[in-house]
C-alpha cells in the first residue's frame, strides 16, 4: 500500500497556525506573510481550504493582506518601498516622516500575491503600477536583485520573487530579464549545483530559487548544463533530500530540490517511495511535518513537506505548479503562461 | 530556516526592570501600537517586552528619530527579532549620522551572533560595517603579511573562525569568509585554513567547495587556467582523501567539476588514469570500487571521452560501452536509489553515441 499522508491532522496544524503562533515564533514577526503564504499553501495542496476556511474568514485574511501593502505616493523617494510588507509591525502606514520605517519586502509582496490568489481573491486592489517600479529600483547592475532598499543583501531568493510578482502581474517590465539571467547563470557551480552568488557552496534551496527563475522567464536553456544540474539535484536524494553534499535529508528539500527536479524535467526520475517514506516520518503526532524525524513541526517545513510529498504521489493531490506554489488549475485559469509545466521542456 | 529564539539580551542591553511606559527617559514618546487590523492572520502571541519596545520602536523611527536611544533601541528590537528588517536599516542610518564608533558596532554584532547565527541581515549588516572600517583601496600596497596583521582584518577572520569552529558547515560563515578574502586580497593563507578544515572533517563540503574558491577566484573571471602541474597536483590531494573515506561525495564531485569546467580533456588524460589505479591497489579496490561516486565518475569521464573520440567509430563505441556499464553498476548494485536516472542515462548514451 502507498505511504499516507495524515491528511486531516495536517489540516488542523494549518488552522491553529492561521489562527495564532506562540511566542517562541516572535523571530517570524517580520515575515508573517510569509507564514500565512505557507498555511494557505498547505491547506490547499491537501486539497482542504475549502473545507477549513469559511468565505467569511477568507474575506478576513484577503483585508488583513491587503492592510500590509504600501502603496505608492507617485514620488521617486517612496517609490522602492512599494509593495506588501512581511507583517504588520511596520508603520504605520500614513505618519511616517521616515520613509524607510514603512518599507516592502520582495518577499512580502511575493508571498501576499500568491496568498490572495490562493483566497480567491482577483488581485484588482492590488497597486500594480508601483510594484513593478519597485522592482525596476530593486534590481542591480549585477543582475541580482535586493529584497528592500538601504540592504547589501541580493541572492536568487529575490530574483526568484520579483520573476513570480512578474509572471502573476503579467507585466516583466520591472525586471532586465537578460541581467537576471546573466547573475543566475554566475551562480552555476562546477559540481552541477547553484549557489547564492559567484564561487559559494551549492545549496538546494537557492538551486530552486535560479531554476524556478529561469523557467518563468522561459530561460531554462541558459543553464550551461543541464543535465549536470539534474544530476546534482538527484544525488541530493539519501531518502528524503539534502540542502548540500553531506548534509542530512530536511523536509523541505522535498520541495526545494524536489521542484526544481520537475522543472528540469526529471519527475520520473526519483525514488518517489523513499522521499514519502522520510517524510511520513518527519510528520508529527497532532499534525504538522518538521525538519528532521522526532522534532518540532512549523509551517514552513509543514506545508513544503506537504507540497513535496504531493509531487512524489500525484494521485491523492491537486496539482501544484512546482514554479509558482499556486495550483496549476489556477494557474491555467489566470493565463500565467510561463508557469505550466508544458512550457517548462515536459 | 525557521529558528525559535527566545530573546535574552546583553547584560550591558539589560532594560531596567521598569516597563518603558515608566522610564522617564521615554516619557515624551507616544508609542504606536501595532495596528493589526480586525481579524490578524496568523497573530503572535508577543511577550509584554516585545510588544513594548515594538509599540516605541515604531513611534521613533516613524518620526526617523536620530538619537543614541533610537540606536540603543534599535539594537534591542534586533536582538529580540533579527528579522526585523527596517530595523536593521534604520540601525546603520543611525550609526552614520550619529558618527559612532564602526568597531564598538561590530562587537556589538560579535556580541548578538550567537543567537542568530543562520541570520542574513546581521551578515550582510557585518559585511557593510567591515566597508565602512578598511577601505581595501587604503591597504592596495600593503603586501599579504602585513594586511594579516592589520587589526580589522585579523578581528574579522578570527570572528569567522570561530563561527566556522562551532559550525563547519555554517553557510554564512563561509560566504562571508570569502567576501573577506577577496575584498582585502589576503589569498595566501586560505588554503592552509582550508586543509586544516578539510583534515578535521573531509566531508565538509563546505571546505572542499572554499578550495575551489581559493584556486580560482583570486584572478579576474575567465583567466584562470587549470595547468598541468596543478591538476596533477589537485588530482594527488584528492586521491589522498579518498584513500581516507572513499563513500565521500565531495572529493570526487570536487575534482571532476574542476576538470570539467576548465580542463575536460584531462577527465580521461589525468584522471582516469589516476583513480583506476586507486581501485587496483589491493588496500583500497573493495572500498574504492563500491562506492557510487567512483562509478559516477566514471560515467562522466567516458562520456567526456567519447565526445573527443568523434572520428574514430570503433574507440568511441568501446568507451561508451565502459560508461553504459558503469551506468548498469550503478543502477543495479552500487546506487538503487537512482537506479531510474542511471537507466536513463543509459539510454541517454546510446543516443549520444548514434550520434
Amino acid at each position: 500500500m502507498a505511504t499516507q499522508l495524515a491528511v486531516d491532522s495536517h489540516a488542523r496544524y494549518f488552522r491553529i497556525c492561521l489562527s495564532g503562533l506562540p511566542h517562541q515564533m516572535t523571530s517570524l514577526d517580520a515575515a508573517r506573510m510569509t507564514f500565512v503564504q505557507l498555511c494557505l499553501v498547505g491547506l490547499t495542496a491537501l486539497g482542504k481550504l475549502d473545507e477549513v476556511c469559511s468565505a467569511e474568514e477568507k474575506k478576513q485574511m484577503i483585508e488583513w493582506i491587503y492592510g500590509q501593502q504600501v502603496l505608492g505616493d507617485g514620488t521617486e523617494l517612496s517609490a522602492a518601498y512599494c509593495g506588501f510588507r512581511g507583517g504588520s509591525l511596520f508603520g504605520p502606514h500614513d505618519l511616517c516622516d521616515y520613509v524607510a520605517a514603512n518599507s516592502a519586502n520582495v518577499a512580502g509582496t511575493y508571498s501576499a500575491l500568491c496568498a490572495l490568489l490562493l483566497l480567491g481573491d482577483d488581485l484588482s486592489r492590488v497597486d500594480r503600477p508601483a510594484i513593478v517600479e519597485a522592482l525596476r529600483c530593486l534590481q542591480q547592475d549585477s543582475g541580482c536583485f535586493a529584497p528592500h532598499p538601504g540592504t547589501t543583501e541580493r541572492d536568487p531568493r529575490f530574483i526568484y520573487c520579483a520573476c513570480a510578482i512578474s509572471a502573476i502581474l503579467g507585466d516583466w517590465s520591472g525586471v532586465d530579464k537578460d541581467a537576471a539571467v546573466k547573475y543566475i547563470v554566475s551562480c552555476c557551480n562546477p559540481d552541477g549545483g547553484m549557489t547564492q552568488a559567484p564561487f559559494q557552496e551549492s545549496h538546494g534551496g537557492h538551486l530552486y530559487c535560479c531554476v524556478a527563475s529561469l523557467a518563468l522567464m522561459g530561460r531554462l536553456d541558459a543553464i550551461p548544463d543541464q543535465q549536470r544540474t539534474l544530476k546534482w539535484a538527484l544525488q541530493r536524494q539519501n531518502c528524503g533530500y539534502q540542502g548540500r553534499v553531506n548534509k542530512p535529508a530536511d523536509s523541505c528539500y522535498s520541495f526545494w530540490v524536489g521542484a526544481a527536479v520537475e522543472l528540469l524535467g526529471g519527475h520520473d526520475l526519483v525514488d518517489a517511495a523513499a522521499v514519502s517514506a522520510f517524510l511520513v516520518q518527519c510528520e508529527t503526532r497532532f499534525g504538522g511535518i518538521a525538519k528532521f524525524p522526532d522534532e518540532f513541526p512549523d509551517p514552513l517545513h509543514a506545508a513544503l513537506g506537504v507540497v513535496g510529498f504531493a509531487f512524489c504521489n500525484p494521485d491523492g493531490f491537486p496539482r501544484m505548479s512546482p514554479t509558482l506554489l499556486l495550483p496549476e488549475s489556477l494557474v491555467d485559469r489566470l493565463d500565467i503562461k510561463a508557469a505550466r509545466r508544458s512550457n517548462n521542456g515536459e | 530556516m525557521v529558528r525559535i529564539v527566545d530573546s535574552e539580551l546583553d547584560q550591558e542591553d539589560l532594560p531596567s526592570p521598569l516597563p518603558m511606559s515608566e522610564q522617564e527617559e521615554w516619557s515624551d514618546v507616544v508609542p504606536i501600537p501595532q495596528d493589526d487590523g480586525r481579524h490578524p492572520v496568523c497573530p503572535i502571541a508577543y511577550k509584554d517586552d516585545y510588544r513594548e519596545m515594538t509599540d516605541y520602536f515604531r513611534a521613533i523611527m516613524a518620526a526617523g528619530e536620530v538619537s543614541q536611544r533610537a540606536f540603543d533601541l534599535a539594537g534591542r528590537v534586533i536582538d529580540a527579532n533579527a528579522a526585523h528588517y527596517t530595523a536593521w536599516v534604520y540601525r546603520k542610518k543611525l550609526l552614520l549620522d550619529l558618527g559612532l564608533d564602526i568597531s564598538s558596532e561590530l562587537d556589538w554584532v560579535s556580541r548578538i551572533s550567537e543567537r542568530h547565527i543562520k541570520n542574513y541581515q546581521l551578515w550582510h549588516h557585518r559585511g557593510a560595517l567591515l566597508e565602512l572600517l578598511l577601505d581595501p583601496k587604503g591597504i592596495a600596497d600593503k603586501t599579504q603579511d602585513e594586511r594579516m596583521q592589520i587589526p580589522a582584518i585579523r578581528r574579522e577572520l578570527q570572528f569567522v573562525g570561530e563561527v566556522i569552529d562551532k559550525d563547519s558547515k555554517n553557510f554564512h560563515a563561509w560566504s562571508h569568509r570569502q567576501f573577506v578574502v577577496r575584498l582585502y586580497g589576503i589569498w595566501d593563507q586560505e588554503m592552509a585554513y582550508v586543509e586544516t578544515q578539510i583534515n578535521q572533517d573531509v566531508r565538509n563540503n563546505s571546505a572542499w567547495n572554499q578550495r575551489y574558491f581559493v584556486l580560482t577566484a583570486n584572478q579576474p573571471a575567465d583567466v584562470f587556467v587549470l595547468t598541468d602541474d596543478v591538476a596533477d597536483k589537485e588530482i594527488a590531494y584528492v586521491m589522498d582523501k579518498i584513500k581516507l573515506a572513499p563513500n565521500n561525495e565531495s572529493p570526487w564531485s570536487y575534482i571532476v567539476g574542476l576538470l570539467m569546467r576548465h580542463a575536460p580533456n584531462m577527465l580521461y588524460e589525468r584522471l582516469l588514469p589516476s583513480i583506476n589505479a586507486l581501485a587496483a591497489a589491493d588496500e583500497y579496490a573493495l572500498a574504492v570500487s563500491s562506492t557510487p561516486f567512483f562509478w559516477s565518475a566514471l560515467v562522466d569521464i567516458y562520456e567526456e571521452q567519447a565526445k573527443a573520440l568523434a572520428g574514430a567509430e570503433q574507440q568511441q563505441a568501446e568507451v561508451m560501452a565502459f560508461a553504459s556499464e558503469a551506468c548498469e553498476s550503478l543502477a543495479t548494485k552500487y546506487d538503487p536509489i537512482r537506479a531510474k536516472y542511471w537507466e536513463y542515462r543509459k539510454q541517454t548514451l546510446k543516443t549520444a553515441s548514434a550520434c
